[in-house]
């Protein structure tokens, strides 16, 4: 089929009222969940989740996307507003937002925030559409060994960039990895740590897991501390974003939605670094160097536009190569997986009407955007007025509703509950919660490819070294891990004064 | 410097995990078939490997926690505040869950729901009473709504009070 051909298929699988409306419906989720301090885009992603299995996947799998992309930019309107990211990607938009909204300008922030977000979400989605096709055509000739190579990757730049420490990655990884033991044997069917109960011969749930690992902790985190995240917003003002404006910061967004692109399709790094880096560079090039940090409204377009041309990038490696990105396309990927879809390489030849569908639906997902974050903005104050004694008391139902639905079994939601206590145990020390996520969920790929390569090899390890791809998976491993413990070392040098300074 | 020792008390657990795997955990609970003779194949490498490595990132924690050079103000007071209470509202919440998961096939989804959205926010000193009550009969009425009759999942209903 020819491209042309594979767009049409596409648009007449999303040309109806269901796909749209989940679409916008996604987006105003997102943009809520990502606005209320406290929640984040991955809760709200992975809260929405349960509500997908009613739909037919393109429907299901665009909702999320459609939360995904709102909850990133969502989280830029309380760190305008009141100086506390709704999302750790949008931790870089507080260093000006924040200054802009002490002036009274912070109309003018978020306008530009959501400007910026929708110039960089498209040109993200124009990168996805070129990338991922050209991407899984070449990944269709990898086997066993070169998917083993890449998967231990991608594992090990999520374990060395997730957190503050190599070693907690790695550990919170090799969690997630042993986790994903629990159930059959892959080969020969023989039982690993089920302790004979048949709730876990098929594994854990991936959603009691996934809900348990980032839902719980936050209403743990709450309980722990309810006066946590508690922030007066600023006014909105009456000045507002002129498109001058916005052709003075354009440089700035389109290079750091090119930066938000190339991080992004790099597995494990997320929006947090990219928005960040943009942020840094812009700041680098500005004729207004001088006023970063104070309320520079380049600030504001460079870091929002690092954070969302992350949000199509992250799906070209889940959709050409199967492997997420980051927590939120792990989450997406569960998605996929329980509606009998497999991501990576082949989906480009077997299920090519829902990859352009999904390509099509995010093109109009920056449309949606748009619109409904203008009105998010001006809508914010309702949101920001929800009391968190009711709000996470209503997040730990919908988690339980949400958990059990998945099986009809009350065994998942106890494994819920369990995760959670493990998750709020590693935010307390400062383990971070996505390694071991992406890890219990790309944990068993990882053993299969593994065991099967042995088996084509009768056990010789030699065949993890067979050809020019393996080699270039093993390199940029050895050249991550030495990167990664290198800048450790550094940082462990620096005096703690000067790096809290 | 209460880093230091934080990293390394994780260390030292990390070890003593990956023992417990390698020593009992594994041999008992991992099932492998008397006639694989290559330890490559076998369903018990995967988990030994990963132990194995989970032991060298312990040791890894525990060597990086005696060579970290300690913080120039040597000062610990201002690594964390601990919430006043947070211990005592913990362990209600740890109850509260238990309860909950244990009242679910026999009050059922619904009911638990309400009790268990009304314990939490009264643990948390909710300031708005009348909304929480309100809502801890709303939200779970509309999900059993949704995922009984629109998603089509048998949401456990009790032995008390059956809803339609």
């Amino acid at each position: 089929m020819s491209f042309i051909d594979n767009i049409q298929a596409g648009l007449s699988l999303i040309s109806n009222v269901e796909s749209f409306a989940a679409l916008a419906g996604g987006i105003v989720i997102g943009v809520i969940g990502g606005a209320i301090p406290g929640m984040s885009a991955t809760m709200a992603v992975a809260l929405t989740l349960p509500f997908t299995f009613a739909m037919s996947p393109i429907t299901g799998i665009l909702l999320l996307l459609g939360v995904y992309k709102g909850g990133i930019f969502g989280g830029s309107i309380p760190a305008i507003l009141i100086k506390t990211p709704g999302t750790p990607a949008s931790s870089a938009t507080v260093l000006d937002g924040y200054p802009m909204a002490e002036k009274g300008q912070a109309g003018k922030a978020l306008g530009m925030a959501l400007w910026a977000s929708c110039t960089a979400d498209l040109i993200s989605n124009l990168a996805l559409i070129f990338f991922a096709g050209w991407l899984a055509s070449f990944a269709l000739s990898f086997g066993p060994p070169e998917f083993f190579t890449l998967i231990l990757f991608s594992l090990t730049i999520i374990a060395g960039v997730s957190g503050n420490s190599l070693l907690r990655g790695a550990l919170s990884a090799l969690l997630g990895l042993l986790l994903a033991t629990i159930g059959l044997d892959l080969v020969y069917g023989t039982n690993r740590f089920t302790f004979e109960n048949p709730n876990m011969m098929g594994g854990l749930n991936f959603i009691a897991v996934l809900i348990g690992l980032f839902a719980i902790p936050e209403i743990l985190s709450m309980v722990w501390n309810p006066k946590e995240n508690e922030g007066k917003a600023r006014k909105l003002g009456g000045d507002w974003v002129t498109f001058s404006e916005y052709m003075r910061c354009f440089k700035s967004i389109v290079r750091g939605s090119f930066i938000g692109v190339f991080l992004g399709s790099i597995p494990g790094i997320g929006a947090a670094p990219s928005a960040f880096l943009s942020y840094s560079e812009a700041r680098r090039r500005s004729p207004n160097k001088d006023n970063f940090g104070k309320g520079e409204i380049e600030g504001v377009a460079a870091s929002e536009a690092g954070n969302n041309g992350v949000a199509g990038a992250t799906l070209i490696p889940l959709l050409a190569l199967g492997v997420p990105g980051d927590v939120i396309t792990a989450i997406i990927i569960g998605a996929f997986m329980i509606h009998g879809l497999q991501p990576g390489p082949m989906m480009f030849v077997l299920n090519v009407d829902i990859i352009y569908g999904l390509f099509m639906g995010l093109i109009v997902s920056s449309v949606f955007l748009f619109l409904f974050g203008s009105v998010a903005i001006r809508g914010f104050k309702f949101v920001a007025d929800v009391p968190r004694g009711v709000l996470f008391p209503a997040v730990l139902v919908l988690c339980v509703y949400g958990v059990f639905a998945v099986n009809n079994n009350i065994f998942d939601v106890g494994v819920m509950f369990a995760m959670g206590i493990v998750g709020f145990i590693m935010m307390r020390n400062d383990i971070p919660a996505a390694p071991f996520l992406i890890a219990f969920i790309i944990g068993p790929l990882l053993e299969d490819n593994f065991r099967q390569a042995m088996l084509m090899s009768g056990s010789s390890p030699t065949i993890l070294f067979r050809g020019p791809i393996t080699w270039f998976f093993w390199a940029l491993t050895i050249i991550t891990v030495v990167a990664i413990i290198r800048a450790g070392m550094r940082a462990a040098k620096k005096p703690v004064a000067s790096v809290n300074d | 410097m209460r880093d230091n020792r934080a990293q390394a008390i994780m260390g030292i657990a990390t070890i003593a995990a990956s023992l417990f795997l390698i020593f009992i955990a594994i041999p008992r609970w991992v099932a492998s078939p008397s006639n694989v003779s290559n330890i490559i194949l076998s369903p018990l490498f995967w988990p030994y490997a990963l132990a194995l490595v989970t032991m060298l990132i312990g040791l890894g924690m525990v060597a990086m926690s005696r060579r970290a050079m300690p913080s120039a103000t040597g000062d610990d007071e201002d690594d964390e505040v601990i919430a006043t209470g947070g211990y005592k509202r913990l362990s209600i919440m740890g109850v509260i869950m238990i309860l909950y998961v244990l009242a679910l096939p026999w009050l059922g989804m619904v009911w638990a729901s309400m009790l268990a959205f009304v314990s939490v926010s009264f643990l948390v000193r909710t300031t708005h009473p009348k909304a929480t009550v309100i809502s801890a009969i709303i939200i779970p009425l509309v999900l059993y709504a949704f995922f009984a009759h629109v998603a089509g999942v048998g949401i456990p209903q009790g032995e008390l009070v059956r809803l339609p």
